[in-house]
């Protein structure tokens, strides 16, 4: 018996990154539903701390900058890896974990800034869906950074290098993690001042 | 016979090699087998029905008669809110992924699903969430909001006690498992299928369970975001769904129904594929129009998302959206009515044979029926503005989910027993378990709906002692336990078939699809050979080497 | 009295939901009808008997799946018309110049009713003239609740901070049961509503008697020591008593308790024994009711039932 009938060919895909593809579709569905929230909320939030009088858009802006590179360098260092440049993908990785701590001390940052003003996630509207949203990607940008660490120490490593698989879906979740951020500072800090 | 080698790259399974006894218990709790996650799963929601039935029981007895006091309205309230988060989200949702964990790879020739580990991860989650919920028992309170749970009857305000705390927890873990396992089975339906498995190809199980996990990936996350901002709510004081400070009770009913209509389609569409294998085999014909059957899955999961605030008709939300959504809820009918069609068509002209799996399947064909068509009546809204929120709904739910999802999950559990466990389940209890049910659940759920036309709302922890209330009332608590007998018979069945059943051997039912080409239960690699696989029914085509499906272009 | 039923409805506002209710009910038990008859006959027909042939292995037939979701589809937009010709006529849209008539919020776990051009104030039972259309405008004062009096029309949700409008019209008089259908915590089961239909006459005379302020210089004996106690016992910093004081809503306004035919929601019928167990303990009566229990003595009670009677 055969199967020349059969037309498919079935690639051996990578169930790593289809997995991370889909678990990064649920992702996006949940930050969507924090943005709407976000967003109904900024629609009637009309009294107290708003986003246009409690946000510094030209920071937050700058950090995101550190946030972009780092998908950038994250993209070189795949590449590196792909071509088996061992160190070359140490570096730009370490550059990547680099980048992505600045923005998360810039979080920290405003965070800060904000508590001392007293506008914190108890206080309005605002504050609940502005701190959620953010402390949300926030969270996933650290589960990120820690993910990396793990990758760039594992590196060092003469045998057992990670694989090939396990850098490109990591990979993903960090561009995921970076691009969702620039909706979200689309939708806080750039709607706050138009 | 002849074969195919299996998918060579399917992943080998390094951990868990069971060295001792097979069934020692260090194996099945460390296991990443799909096989015994399934039936781990299907196990576990067993328990938790049970559980729930327990829960129904106790409220049936409080409602026997008006003006009753077996249960404080505190009580009363906690139970009819974990019966419904309960049968939702460990018993309904849990079984079908079960099923699908351990069916799904047979089906489609692989040795595993995707990720293995991950599967396992699914399962524990579903473990420690259930545990995690029914735990508020003992913490102070279970939730007393409602399996929906709306604001802000659902904020701290009105409901101090922390059940609603371990409900949002709870949900969270228990939505993250979902989702776990809906990623593993995509995963394993797109990569792993055994060669000439095309998607054409796929048994409509497979199909449906297929299209049910892109629902779940795009659904459960919008209870997670809603349970989170809850959480927020309750214990940093965020302002999500808190009226007074600007939040907007709306908002929770929104984003929950987002989730809650697919979910009903995710309890559904997976039952619609058992009863998909289960009728072409008992009535030794193929399925009437596979397309159709397969195409209507998606536009039902489709439209699915676009119907949500049909379930917000009282709301006031205004007749323009109240049209819009009466619409793609009268829409949705379609496809739905023409699965029944077709399934029915599938019966015509057969040979049809009696098995406990094929009267349940045929109980479900009716007893959906009667869901789905009080379902339609919601659509044309006016009616919904009286029979929301009364009997009349709690009937409809309970054809559609119970008529519907458990009668099709019976029939697959007669099935599918003898594959998993080598054993045939019995006849003749099979017999009585179905007839007692379906006696005892039509008495149970048919009054209610007259009863939500004379006026009785849900929720209620009594009544007064109106005509007719008391007399519907304790016939449907007569009818529960009839049911409950039911339940116990098939219990019982269970228990003694896996001690004493008639030994099944590899396909006991002649039926088409892979599954039934290997030993029961399978090896733990699924498969030792494969048959060829060059239509639907790559069985069939063995047996009938005259007269093949892929002759027919199938 | 029955508990009011869908299919007996009295007021034009319900008359079409019952309508529409009757046709989609019979198209759907025709459905149900065909559907099980088929099936049925399919049980019967093809069982399978011994040393059959195997039966013809048909795999479908287009025209007949394009049949059976055409025919459906052509039923639907039916359903649809008459859905929205029922929604017009059960739910005219208010025009944006008309005030409402009556202001109706809900509590936990009571119904407050202010008739909006005539001052009056009543709890769980209104009075309405029959014949005559209500605007009512629908709020609620904590959780969501829900007005439904299936003889009177629609249900319509009483949401925080974001009001309603709905119709309120009895045809014939009578009294009509109702109760709260939304899920708002421990007592919805006792949230009941009472409409009760009558002439204009009556109506008029009712909201006299409603408005009168009941003087308190005149009682003696037991109901005077009672509206001592009512005042002395904090009982109106959450229950108004026009001429004590008005304006409170955090309890029932019981102005004219007396009068009512129910008490606590519709937990127990307004009798002076059931009014005296109640203030003994409504924690009892009604588990969780915003009341606390005040460890009344036998002999408050007493004064405060012989005061609350008074109170026509």
């Amino acid at each position: 018996m055969d199967t020349e009938n059969t037309i498919d060919r079935l690639a051996r895909g990578d169930e790593n990154r289809l997995a991370m593809i889909l678990f990064l579709i649920s992702e996006g569905v949940f930050f969507l539903f924090l943005i709407i929230a976000y967003a109904f909320f900024h629609a009637s939030q009309k009294t107290g701390p708003t986003a246009a009088n409690s946000l510094e858009p030209l920071t937050a802006g700058a950090f995101t900058v550190a946030l972009l590179g780092s998908s950038f360098t994250m993209w070189r260092a795949e590449k590196n890896y792909a071509r088996g440049r061992v160190s070359a993908f140490r570096s730009w990785l370490g550059a990547t974990i680099l980048l992505g701590s600045i923005f998360m001390f810039g979080q920290g940052r405003e965070y800060f800034g904000l508590y001392q003003k007293n506008v914190t996630v108890s206080r309005n509207v605002f504050g609940s869906s502005f701190f959620t949203l953010t402390g949300f990607h926030g969270l996933h940008v650290i589960l990120g950074l820690i993910s990396l660490l793990i990758l760039f120490g594992l590196a060092f490593q003469r045998s057992e290098r990670p694989q090939q698989s396990a850098v490109r879906t990591i990979a993903l979740y960090w561009h995921f993690v970076d691009w969702v951020w620039v909706v979200i500072f689309s939708v806080i800090y750039l709607w706050a001042v138009l | 016979m002849s074969g195919v080698p299996l998918f060579p790259e399917a992943p080998t399974l390094r951990l868990a090699k069971a060295r001792g006894p097979a069934s020692s218990m260090l194996t099945w709790v460390a296991t990443v087998d799909h096989k015994k996650i399934g039936i781990m799963y299907l196990v576990v929601s067993l328990i938790f029905f049970l559980a729930g039935g327990v829960e129904a029981l106790l409220m049936r007895i409080q409602l026997a008669i008006p003006g009753n006091s077996f249960l404080s309205p505190g009580t009363y309230n906690q139970i009819f809110t974990m019966h419904g988060t309960t049968m939702v989200f460990l018993v309904g949702m849990p079984v079908l992924t079960g099923m699908a964990n351990y069916l799904v790879p047979l089906m489609i020739g692989a040795k595993d699903v995707a990720l293995p580990r991950m599967n396992a991860l699914s399962l524990w989650l579903l473990v420690f969430g259930g545990l995690f919920l029914y735990f508020s028992f003992l913490a102070g309170g279970a939730p007393s909001a409602g399996w929906f749970s709306y604001a802000p009857l659902s904020e701290k305000a009105y409901s101090s006690s922390q059940g609603l705390d371990y409900y949002a927890l709870g949900l969270f873990i228990l939505g993250i498992g979902s989702i776990v396992a809906a990623i593993n089975l995509i995963a394993t339906i797109i990569l792993f299928r055994a060669p000439g498995m095309s998607i054409r190809r796929l048994p409509l199980f497979v199909w449906m369970v297929f299209i049910t996990q892109f629902l779940v990936l795009l659904a459960l996350p919008a209870l997670n975001a809603s349970v989170c901002m809850l959480l927020m709510d309750r214990l940093l004081n965020a302002n999500f769904f808190v009226t007074a400070s600007g939040g907007s009770a709306l908002l929770w009913q929104h984003f929950f129904w987002t989730f809650g209509h697919p979910e009903v389609y995710i309890l559904v569409l997976p039952a619609f594929g058992m009863i998909s294998e289960v009728i072409p085999v008992f009535s030794g014909k193929v399925i009437y129009g596979y397309e159709f059957v397969a195409g209507s899955t998606v536009a039902i999961a489709v439209l699915s998302f676009l119907v949500w605030a049909h379930h917000m008709f009282a709301v006031g939300m205004g007749h323009p959206i109240d049209t819009i959504f009466a619409i793609g809820s009268m829409l949705i009918a379609v496809p739905t009515g023409i699965k029944i069609f077709n399934w029915i068509a599938t019966m015509w002209g057969g040979a049809i044979r009696f098995t406990t799996a094929m009267l349940f399947a045929v109980g479900f064909l009716v007893m959906f029926t009667i869901g789905g068509l009080s379902g339609v009546s919601f659509a044309a809204f006016p009616i919904d503005w009286q029979v929301t929120d009364t009997y009349y709904l709690v009937a409809h739910l309970h054809y559609v989910l119970f008529g519907g999802t458990i009668f099709a999950v019976s029939a697959g559990v007669y099935y599918w027993f003898p594959k998993m466990t080598g054993r045939l389940l019995s006849e003749r209890l099979g017999k009585q378990h179905f007839w007692i049910m379906l006696i005892g659940f039509n008495l149970t759920f048919f009054d209610q709906h007259l009863l939500g036309i004379i006026g009785m709302p849900r929720r209620v922890f009594t009544y007064p002692d109106l005509p007719a209330w008391g007399t519907m009332n304790m016939i449907s608590t007569i009818g529960a336990f009839i049911m409950g007998v039911a339940v116990l018979v098939f219990a019982w069945n269970i228990l003694s078939s896996l001690l004493h059943g008639e030994i099944a051997g590899d396909n006991p039912w002649n039926a088409w699809t892979l599954e039934w080409a290997t030993s029961s239960p399978p090896p733990e690699e699924n498969f030792d050979l494969l048959p060829p696989i060059r239509s639907r029914r790559p069985l069939w085509d063995l047996a009938h080497p005259d007269d093949p499906d892929w002759k027919h272009g199938h | 009295m029955q508990g009011g039923s869908i299919l007996n409805p009295t007021s034009a506002l319900a008359h079409p939901i019952a309508h529409l209710f009757l046709i989609v009910g019979v198209i759907m038990a025709a459905i149900f009808v065909l559907v099980t008859m088929l099936v049925l006959y399919a049980c019967v027909r093809f069982r399978s008997k011994d040393n059959q042939i195997e039966p013809r292995q048909n795999h479908g037939n287009a025209v007949l799946e394009i049949a059976w979701t055409v025919a459906p589809l052509l039923l639907l937009v039916y359903i649809f018309t008459i859905t929205v010709q029922a929604m017009h006529r059960s739910d005219p849209d208010a025009s944006e110049n008309r005030p409402p008539d009556m202001a109706i919020v809900g509590h936990q776990w009571w119904w407050e009713a202010r008739y909006l051009t005539s001052g009056v104030l009543a709890a769980n039972e209104i009075h309405v003239p029959v014949g005559k259309l209500f605007l009512v405008r629908l709020e609620s004062a904590d959780v969501i609740h829900d007005w439904w009096v299936p003889q009177l029309g629609r249900k319509m949700d009483a949401i925080p901070g974001r009001p309603n409008l709905f119709w309120l019209e009895a045809d014939l008089p009578g009294t009509y049961l109702g109760t709260c259908a939304e899920y708002c915590g421990a007592e919805h089961a006792w949230m009941r509503i009472r409409v009760i239909a009558e002439s204009q006459a009556d109506f008029e005379r009712w909201t006299a008697q409603q408005l009168a302020i009941p003087s308190v210089a005149s009682l003696t004996g037991d109901a005077g020591s009672g509206s001592q106690i009512f005042q002395r016992l904090t009982c109106s910093n959450c229950h108004s008593i026009s001429g004590l004081q008005a304006n409170i809503t955090i309890g029932p306004d019981l102005t004219h308790i007396a009068g009512r035919q129910t008490l606590g929601g519709g937990v127990l019928v307004n009798t002076p024994e059931n009014l005296a167990k109640w203030l003994k303990n409504p924690q009892a009566v009604k588990p969780e009711s915003l009341m606390p229990d005040f460890e009344l003595t036998n002999d408050q009670v007493r004064d405060l039932t012989a005061y609350l009677e008074t109170l026509q």
